[in-house]
């Protein structure tokens, strides 16, 4: 497909279409899952306070940094191919898969650490959230990285110009839903009590 | 002026120095509705951010542009809601 941003062009969506459907849909679930967990905290306040603080706010944290500095590097991937520099944006690419790459290793290390203590998605209501939420969140950003990896190498092989770059939005805009998820995600389940 | 220093850089840089709000908000413990919308609200300028600048999202149909930003302000006022009914 054929990029070439004209006036026609202007409100359209970034990237393919079909992508932006499955991200509304994605949104969705992830929307009525943050929902479900403030409800079922209203029956279990001082249970979700008292095990929220059990969490690892510094690596949430860390996390939320090295998602938001990964999403800045794929921005600056999509405005590097816009202008024709396929090499930049390759390394852009690249130096966002190293964020989230630290953003799996950091959340491994969390489980870990739950996993040794005996903790599991029966040991009560708020790690079944705790848990089911950030694993469903882990799942997105292996996928997201699969996605960027293969437009990557997508634009190794030159499928990718200014003229063409519709791969590179498509991949940009399901890491950034990934990014805005995690957005809502982080103080809901680490900070708000 | 204004315009000048808002480009995706300082969006970037005003992201991170959010987070390290929610983060130390979060480290002194302070609870209550206001904290609680104060929090919410950082999340949403930064889901904001995201949506507008960092998907480019800005020029788009208005359409499309009601459903991210919808979802956003569904989503935290829902969030918002349950939490002031359990104070």
């Amino acid at each position: 497909m054929i990029n070439t941003p004209t006036e026609n062009e202007a409100n359209l969506l970034p990237g393919d279409l079909a992508i932006w459907f499955f991200i509304f849909m994605e949104l969705l679930v992830f929307g009525i899952f943050f929902i479900a967990y403030a409800v079922m905290r209203l029956q279990n306040v001082e249970m979700f306070n008292q095990f929220q603080l059990t969490l690892n706010k510094e690596i949430g944290a860390t996390n939320t940094l090295l998602l938001i500095t990964s999403s800045y590097f794929v921005v600056r991937a999509v405005h590097a191919i816009r202008q024709g520099e396929v090499n930049r944006c390759i390394h852009w690419i690249y130096a966002a898969l190293l964020g989230g790459l630290g953003f799996l290793v950091l959340k491994s290390v969390e489980y870990y650490d739950k996993f040794a203590e005996g903790i599991t998605l029966s040991t009560n209501t708020f790690y079944m959230f705790y848990l089911s939420l950030t694993m469903f969140h882990f799942l997105h950003v292996i996928l997201g990285m699969i996605i960027l990896f293969a437009v990557a190498l997508k634009a190794k092989r030159g499928a990718y110009s200014d003229q063409n770059y519709t791969g590179v939005e498509t991949g940009a805009s399901y890491w950034h839903m990934v990014d805005l998820v995690w957005i809502i995600l982080f103080p809901l389940v680490y900070i708000i009590r | 002026m204004m315009k000048h220093y808002y480009n995706i850089h300082t969006v970037w840089l005003l992201m991170l120095l959010l987070t390290l709000t929610t983060y130390s908000i979060g480290e002194v413990g302070y609870g209550g509705i206001g904290v609680v919308l104060l929090l919410l609200i950082t999340a949403a300028i930064k889901g904001g951010l995201i949506i507008r600048d960092f998907m480019d999202l800005k020029g788009v149909s208005f359409l499309w542009r009601a459903i991210m930003y919808g979802w956003l302000w569904i989503v935290c006022l829902g969030i918002s809601i349950a939490y002031f009914m359990s104070l």
